[in-house]
């Protein structure tokens, strides 16, 4: 029994150790450190608010927060699976030197892109303060949503870390997968201005519904829908499950591919 | 009866030779297409067995290819053997080319930090042991330098320090002082011989025969993954030279 905690201890600090490194390699030789993580959403946020409120004048209430949530919870999932990608890609000398679970690199990107989020969340409050925007009591709904999130990462991170390793276009492949994704999530407009097919193809896909469960509770003070619920946690979880069943096939001998 | 730290029993591994290595999904899925076979197996070890005792230090010498790195990988569980098996009592603790798994964007403490980490202990109590690492690597000045800007040398010395602090009970040592200076080297020696003195087992790789037959209890022999000669280090040495001046005159 308490070698078995004992060992659960151990990976807990390992896992740790893993996402301040990826932070700290992140942001090497970098004037502003961390704040990119704030930065960045901040610049994107405000080429998105000029292209979508003056040009296309997209008539969504609470605009500015609206394209913030959104843009972070994409974010979330960006980081997470993009860190995971080359998680052990990236430390091919180190893992054929030392022996450790195969599965903390990829797992520790999803805390590493936690942090991230904690800090990106800070900028929505200051938006908030800001605008004078105050949400009712459902916001608090964000915490399941972010951990169902979370959940989707730790799923993706592990066969992404390993196909990577062993695939190196798998990166490639990703980077579009992403780009796409951006634009196929209602993180600048709202979902139901897609004309219907695209919605009911759209609907499978778990970030559309985690966005949109986000918005829901954050602006409206509403609970999400049953069917976004289903339709998300029934994603996710055939998701997780195919991507261990990936990984669990790959990572015995993902040494020896690398 | 003397113990036993490190038991392995008829160890096999096979790789993957690959003539053109698919390494992009697109060549993956033509490959899978054409059957055409393209990779040859190579036998890197082929029923490996032996033991080493508690307070003894083994040696394993051989030519480059004949599956001493595998079977270290192997013994460290980096590598998974095909079949056979692996017992190590207690804690067992790599040494290899010339790295703990250090990071290069990290600087020197940073690093021991996550290799101590790796190899099990708490934050807390690597850090204790940060100031013993270093001096006894004599990088007091390079403390906080990113390990990249340093030389070999001085990457194995941090390595073999950390190691030595963490305090195994088996240590792995894999061409270690092949860069080390003449004044560490001996630092290294008497530390590995104390090391053995309280009880503790090294398996020690080298091309350098001097310490093989100078501080090893006994040696092995590998050649083209088979063992040829366990037993006394001027034993397996003769086997060896023996080896390599037969392959000259063919």
């Amino acid at each position: 029994m308490t070698s078995i905690r004992e060992e659960m201890w151990k990976t807990k600090g390992i896992l740790f150790n893993f996402a301040i490194s990826d932070l700290k390699i992140r942001y090497r030789n970098s004037v502003l450190g961390i704040l990119w993580s704030i930065i960045e959403p901040l610049l994107l946020l405000g080429v998105l608010f000029v292209v979508f409120s003056t040009m296309f004048k997209f008539d969504i209430e609470n605009f500015p927060i609206y394209l913030l949530l959104g843009i972070i919870t994409w974010n979330f999932f960006k980081n997470g699976t993009s860190i995971a990608l080359g998680s052990l890609s990236n430390r091919a000398a180190f893992i054929s030197q030392i022996y450790f679970p195969r599965a903390i690199p990829g797992l520790s990107a999803g805390v590493t892109a936690s942090i991230m989020l904690l800090t990106e969340l800070v900028i929505l409050a200051i938006f908030m303060i800001v605008l004078n925007f105050s949400p009712s009591i459902t916001i608090l709904y964000l915490i399941p949503i972010f951990l169902l999130e979370f959940l989707l990462i730790l799923g993706l991170a592990l066969p992404l870390s390993v196909l990577n390793a062993k695939y190196k276009d798998v990166e490639f492949i990703w980077g579009v997968v992403l780009q796409a994704g951006f634009f196929l999530t209602p993180i600048f407009y709202q979902f139901d201005m897609l004309p219907e097919v695209v919605r009911n193809v759209l609907q499978f896909s778990p970030m559309v519904q985690i966005v949109t469960m986000a918005h829901h509770v954050t602006l409206y003070g509403e609970l999400p829908s049953i069917n976004s619920i289903l339709y998300a946690v029934f994603s996710v979880f055939i998701i997780v499950g195919i991507g261990y069943l990936i990984f669990r096939k790959l990572q015995a001998r993902i040494v020896e591919e690398m | 009866m003397e113990e036993i730290s490190v038991d392995v029993k008829h160890i096999s591994k096979k790789f993957r030779l690959y003539h053109e290595k698919r390494t992009s999904v697109y060549e993956s899925v033509l490959g899978y297409f054409s059957r055409k076979k393209h990779y040859e197996v190579l036998q890197a070890l082929d029923d490996v067995s032996f033991d080493v005792k508690k307070g003894e230090m083994f040696g394993i010498i051989g030519k480059n290819g004949s599956g001493k790195t595998t079977l270290l990988r192997i013994l460290s569980h980096i590598y998974q053997p095909d079949s056979g098996s692996v017992d190590v009592k207690g804690t067992i603790i790599p040494v290899l080319a010339l790295g703990l798994g250090f990071h290069p964007e990290l600087t020197a403490t940073t690093n021991i930090v996550q290799s101590g980490i790796l190899l099990g202990f708490s934050r807390k109590q690597i850090s204790d042991k940060i100031n013993d690492v270093i001096r006894f690597a004599e990088l007091e000045k390079f403390a906080d330098t990113k390990i990249k800007n340093f030389s070999s040398g001085m990457q194995m010395r941090l390595a073999f320090s950390t190691a030595i602090q963490v305090d195994p009970d088996v240590l792995i040592l894999d061409e270690v002082f092949a860069v080390g200076d003449l004044n560490f080297q001996k630092k290294c020696f008497d530390t590995i011989m104390d090391f053995k003195k309280r009880g503790k087992s090294i398996i020690f790789v080298s091309h350098d025969m001097a310490p093989i037959r100078d501080f090893c209890d006994r040696a092995m022999f590998l050649n083209n993954g088979k063992v040829e000669t366990i037993g006394k280090p001027s034993d397996a040495i003769a086997a060896y030279v023996d080896f390599l001046g037969r392959q000259k005159q063919s």
